[in-house]
């Protein structure tokens, strides 16, 4: 049993199990136990992955570029450890927060019969579909694992069947239903083109192809999809409405971790396979900016906890695309270190609008909540400050490396660009501040103390010093990001890890 | 065939991306199912280089047809079929719960203030009592 494949099953027989458990309490201590392995999994392929070595494991023995290779190198290994951490926090938090009233003034019924019909089950599915796209190195099983996570987020997405989520979830199913379709075309053009699915020998065989505008269509193509699922602008028009309307859990782990799967995608496809597309990865890095300036003035313009919160992940993820397409490795590792403060942030601050939109409902213009929830007001503030990127968080090391790498790097676009994380910084800062103001601060006879499920808090506070922590280990962090953005620059160490030349069957085959 | 093919893949997916943009749900999701049946025969057509019509069966001579596009279009059918499903039950759905189709309509429709209270599952009766029982009241601090 090769520990790349643990990541991809343990969810999937967790999944399973769960749909036969029926009594709730067990189907909480089940899922918990499930996550806490895949996690102890994910962390042992992280730390090893962290030091520069790259494992592999060919599908039952056919190797690569004939069967399906699961491929863990330091992205991969980064992404897993810290997306395997946010789901036992979201798998705890579900535990507690389905069993509780959603909004102030709603019944917990809702949030019940959710779980009662499989939310904790989907959970575990999602977490398969998001591990197996981190591990494969097949694009054609990229698909398969888009679509497995894709169609328990859909389940997850309209579990409850309230009116906006049928208004949002048909939008969200339609959108991803035509990148699907676009997706699995282009990798049949990629099959046509070069006569290979194995990514690491597709890139092989595109280098030998040489420069050629079918080449580019086709990268243009991947980055579309990828750019839709990572809500690049201005393709990211679906996400700000649909992530509110899951329950407070799901929502969280897809804003945190769903849109970094189409950023860890388009990054693998451009250091891997397309890394001569300077073309599209341009495209990419001028709509980062925009994408950025879009999602800080839609989080300004937003009147809700969570809708707020969504416009703020749309912002993020311009500065990791705008970050991961500089061109330089500085740039890589900025965006690097960016990605894990972003998931550690976004999480923290959905988790902060769940217990939010529990004590006082979906808006934030309340006011006077401090006095009641002090520690609920420390977790949004230092949430707040790493968004923004204020010291002494790691959002300000974040944005302050990729600033640094803009601006040392030089040319007109990395310029504008620069500037427009500036603004948007400040835009940012503005956004946090009024919900600071209309929320935490001032007087309000309408403040009536609701109490917080003391599980509910304790997941928040872990996460948060989750967060604090991405800040504390800020040296050793960005050193392997460092080790990770020299690695994806050749693809060579990648493509000899995994095209080994009559390689005897692994150990990882049966 | 070399022109028929293409031309009939690119007519599907035109067709469904015109269906796609229309504002009655059940229309938009025939336009989803006929891209997705105009990417499968793009598909097949990327597996046919030159003409090679031999099955891939050792006992027979070549040029081997290559099966590889076929088994991938077969996933992708799974995965549409199962797909149109849910679409087609969440159209059911919506029109249920708002009684329209009209795609402008179901987006102006405004939030409810509560949300609906009807669940039961007459197949498992055990998770009926568990919801029923804890009725609308908020439990305060954990259990």
């Amino acid at each position: 049993m090769n520990v790349l494949t643990l990541p991809v099953l343990l969810p999937l027989l967790g999944g399973s199990v769960l749909l036969l458990v029926r009594r709730s309490g067990a189907r909480r201590l089940v899922a918990s136990a499930v996550s806490a392995l895949t996690l102890a999994a994910s962390l042992d392929i992280a730390l090893r992955t962290l030091h520069g070595e790259i494992l592999t494991a060919q599908m039952a023995a056919w190797a690569a570029p004939f069967g399906i290779t699961l491929v863990a190198d330091g992205l991969t290994g980064l992404l897993l450890g810290t997306s395997n951490v946010l789901a036992l926090l979201t798998v705890l938090f579900a535990g507690s927060s389905l069993r509780h009233a959603p909004v102030r003034g709603a019944g917990s019924l809702l949030n019940r019969a959710r779980e009662a019909f499989g939310a904790q089950a989907l959970l575990q599915f999602l977490f398969m579909g998001v591990n197996m796209s981190f591990l494969t190195g097949d694009l054609f099983n990229l698909f398969v694992a888009f679509e497995v996570m894709l169609v328990a987020s859909y389940g997850l997405l309209l579990l409850g069947g309230e009116l906006p989520q049928l208004r949002e979830g048909f939008k969200y199913v339609v959108i991803n239903l035509v990148a699907s379709s676009v997706f699995v075309v282009t990798a049949g053009m990629v099959y046509g083109l070069v006569g290979s699915l194995n990514m690491a020998d597709i890139a092989g065989r595109i280098a030998a192809h040489g420069g050629d505008v079918r080449v580019t269509v086709l990268a243009g193509l991947l980055a579309l999809v990828f750019a839709t699922k990572a809500a690049v602008f201005p393709l990211g028009f679906w996400l700000p409405n649909a992530y509110p309307v899951p329950p407070a859990a799901v929502s969280a782990f897809f804003a945190a971790v769903l849109t970094k799967v189409g950023v860890y995608a388009l990054l693998r496809s451009f250091t891997l396979m397309f890394p001569g597309e300077h073309a599209v990865a341009l495209t990419l890095f001028a709509l980062a900016g925009l994408t950025m300036l879009v999602g800080a003035l839609g989080a300004i313009a937003r009147r809700r906890w969570r809708h707020a919160m969504a416009f703020a992940n749309v912002a993020s993820i311009g500065y990791l695309v705008a970050g991961a397409f500089m061109g330089t490795r500085d740039g890589m590792t900025a965006a690097l270190y960016y990605l894990v403060n972003s998931m550690a942030v976004i999480f923290v601050l959905f988790l902060v609008a769940a217990l939010a939109e529990r004590v006082a409902g979906p808006g934030y213009r309340k006011g006077g909540h401090l006095g009641l929830y002090p520690w609920l007001g420390a977790g949004y503030f230092t949430a707040a400050l790493a968004l923004t990127g204020l010291p002494p968080t790691s959002g300000f090391i974040a944005k302050y490396a990729l600033l640094r790498a803009m601006l040392g790097a030089g040319g007109g676009l990395r310029t504008a660009v620069a500037t427009a994380a500036v603004v948007t910084g400040l835009l940012l800062l503005y956004a946090a501040m009024r919900v600071w103001r209309e929320f935490f601060w001032g007087e309000s006879d309408a403040v009536h103390h609701v109490a917080i499920p003391r599980f509910m808090s304790g997941v928040t506070v872990a996460a948060t010093v989750l967060l604090l922590s991405v800040a504390a280990f800020a040296g050793p962090l960005y050193a392997a990001c460092g080790r990770i953005s020299s690695q994806l620059e050749g693809n060579a160490a990648y493509r000899a890890a995994v095209l080994v030349p009559n390689a005897p069957p692994r150990e990882g085959a049966h | 065939m070399e022109l028929l093919l293409p031309l009939l893949a690119a007519v599907l997916i035109g067709a469904g991306v015109y269906l796609v943009l229309s504002r009655a749900l059940i229309r938009l999701i025939l336009g989803v199912s006929l891209i997705s049946y105009g990417v499968n025969i793009a598909i097949l057509l990327a597996g046919e280089g030159e003409r090679r019509d031999a099955p891939p069966l050792l006992q027979l001579p070549g040029p081997y047809n290559d099966p590889l596009p076929q088994a991938l279009i077969l996933t992708a059918i799974v995965i549409s079929f199962a797909t149109t499903a849910l679409l087609l039950v969440l159209a059911l759905r919506a029109y249920q719960v708002t009684g329209t189709d009209h795609v402008q309509e179901l987006a102006d429709r405004p939030d409810p203030v509560r949300p609906p209270v009807v669940y039961a599952d007459p197949e498992h009766p055990s998770v009926s009592p568990e919801i029923g029982t804890a009725a609308d009241v908020e439990p305060e601090g954990e259990a």
